[in-house]
């Protein structure tokens, strides 16, 4: 019995040890970046302390903003077999890291069991950022910090140096386009919808001026006798008067009484559709802020380099 | 006579269903012709884009290791071999692909052992250009194997279309012909590995 207990608390003694030493693939890294848009580096095992990963977010961030690149940096303590080059090019082409049609993704990533660092860059940062570039960036910056563990002050140093020669290398005008396009699609629905609304209510009020008599839009308000105001409703009848045959009708209209509790929002019958229309525009025109960011559905076709150490 | 006219009618119905959809699989599969020749001209600008890089290396590799003669030559040699076969796109058939391969291969095994020699040169390993030109190298094989895997792809799906029916009819009557790809990595073709 007490072997068996010694048993079952080894075990789940290793369970940690286990789970720390997780194989990650392409499928299974955390895309930090769609739930928040200010984040790039992917670091499920805690490889990375905070503020390093904030330091990086906040250079990727930029770099983002200006030149409308790009980044996903991934630090997993194993791949399993796998090999970090193959690794990086799927990560980049089924994420789709990099705007469309510039292709402007870079993915870094460092699997600590291998010991490997690796640069994959998409077709659009070959020229401005060559596999040899990726090298010395590598071999520089990174790896006498890498070698000793250090894996915090040498991604840092990494992403610096990445940052610093992709400054102002492009411009970021299709990121805006990207995003443009789909914010111009809500405005104009938004416009569109405000329009249709506007037009149904203008056609409403024509409508209710329609004499039923002699057909012409002549009718106008006379008088008013209100039945009731119960909770800040109130029932009235209106009498209209046509101007053109003296036609007069009663109609019974309900409406919210704007001096009940300070109620603010009028519901004139008719312009309930225009308020409605108004008030949806901004709920959907809203957002942003810390949302989540999007890749663009960039491509690579065996760009970087990659450095053992 | 009414029979007869519904059974015109049907057989001109057919015949224009017959017109529409052999159109749209003739474009289809044009659009996946060129797709294949597409990828084929990736594959040998990859492929360019290395022996662009021979002549770089090997200088560099001479300034520390001249009495390397052989190796070294063994390089050039493959290296302008190579870059004399050229494929059109057009007129890719299997013994041409196979004969550009081979090519190719011979290339990637000369340069397996002008970098294998190089180990035994510390002050060229510590070299920044003898790196850089490295990291290249294997830039330019990774952008290799990718351009002949998205090949492989194009082409494997083209031939799977055209030999499906009902495209396959429309394949033949066309002459839409199988594309040819590439083999499984040989030995040599397999990508130069240094281990000590």
């Amino acid at each position: 019995m007490k072997s068996f207990a010694t048993f079952i608390l080894l075990t789940l003694l290793c369970i940690p040890l286990r789970a720390q030493q997780k194989i990650y693939t392409v499928d299974n890294i955390p895309k930090v970046h769609l739930q928040n848009k200010m984040q790039y580096v992917c670091n499920p095992a805690d490889i990375l302390s905070q503020e390093a990963c904030n330091e990086m977010d906040a250079l990727l961030y930029t770099l983002e903003e200006k030149t409308g690149i790009e980044t996903v940096v991934a630090v997993v303590p194993s791949i399993g077999e796998a090999d970090c080059f193959e690794f990086s090019h799927q990560l980049l082409n089924q994420w789709g890291v990099g705007q469309k049609g510039k292709n402007n993704g870079l993915v870094i990533l460092l699997v600590t069991d291998q010991r490997c660092v690796q640069f994959y860059t998409g077709y659009g940062l070959e020229g401005d950022l060559p596999d040899a570039i990726c090298k010395r960036i590598q071999t520089k910056y990174m790896i006498p910090y890498l070698k000793d563990g250090n894996w915090n002050a040498g991604m840092v140093a990494g992403v610096q140096a990445v940052c610093q020669r992709l400054d102002g290398s492009m411009v970021n005008d299709g990121a805006s386009d990207d995003e443009g396009m789909s914010g111009g699609m809500i405005i104009l629905a938004v416009i569109g919808f405000m329009g249709v609304a506007f037009i149904i209510s203008m056609l409403a009020v024509r409508a209710s001026t329609r004499c039923p008599n002699c057909h012409k839009h002549a009718l106008q308000r006379s008088g008013t006798v209100l039945i009731s105001n119960r909770n800040g409703i109130k029932t009235e009848d209106i009498t209209y008067t046509c101007r053109e045959c003296g036609h007069s009708i009663v109609r019974r209209q309900q409406s919210y009484d704007e001096s009940y509790r300070g109620r603010g929002g009028g519901g004139r019958g008719p312009f309930i559709g225009g308020f409605g229309g108004g008030f949806g525009g901004r709920g959907s025109g809203g957002g942003g802020g810390f949302g989540g960011g999007s890749f663009g559905g960039g491509m690579g076709g065996g760009g970087g380099a990659g450095s053992r150490f | 006579m009414k029979k007869s006219v519904i059974i015109l009618l049907s057989i001109l119905a057919v015949v224009v269903i017959i017109i529409v959809s052999s159109i749209s699989t003739y474009n289809g599969l044009v659009t996946m012709d060129e797709n294949v020749s597409g990828q084929w001209a990736n594959v040998e600008t990859q492929y360019q884009r290395r022996a662009d890089l021979i002549p770089n290396l090997v200088n560099t590799v001479k300034g520390y290791a001249s009495h390397e003669k052989e190796t070294l030559e063994g390089v050039v040699e493959a290296r302008s071999q190579a870059t004399q076969i050229k494929v059109d796109a057009n007129d890719l058939t299997p013994e041409k692909l196979a004969e550009y391969q081979k090519a190719q291969g011979a290339v990637t095994s000369a340069l397996g052992k002008l970098l294998a020699i190089t180990e035994n040169y510390p002050d060229l390993k510590a070299n920044q250009n003898f790196l850089e030109l490295q990291a290249q190298l294997e830039g330019t094989e990774n952008r290799i194997n990718v351009a002949r895997k998205n090949f492989n792809d194009a082409a494997q799906a083209y031939n799977t279309t055209i030999r499906r029916f009902p495209k396959s009819i429309f394949a033949g009557m066309f002459g839409f012909d199988k594309r040819a790809y590439f083999e499984a990595a040989e030995g040599a073709e397999k990508a130069p590995e240094v281990k000590f």
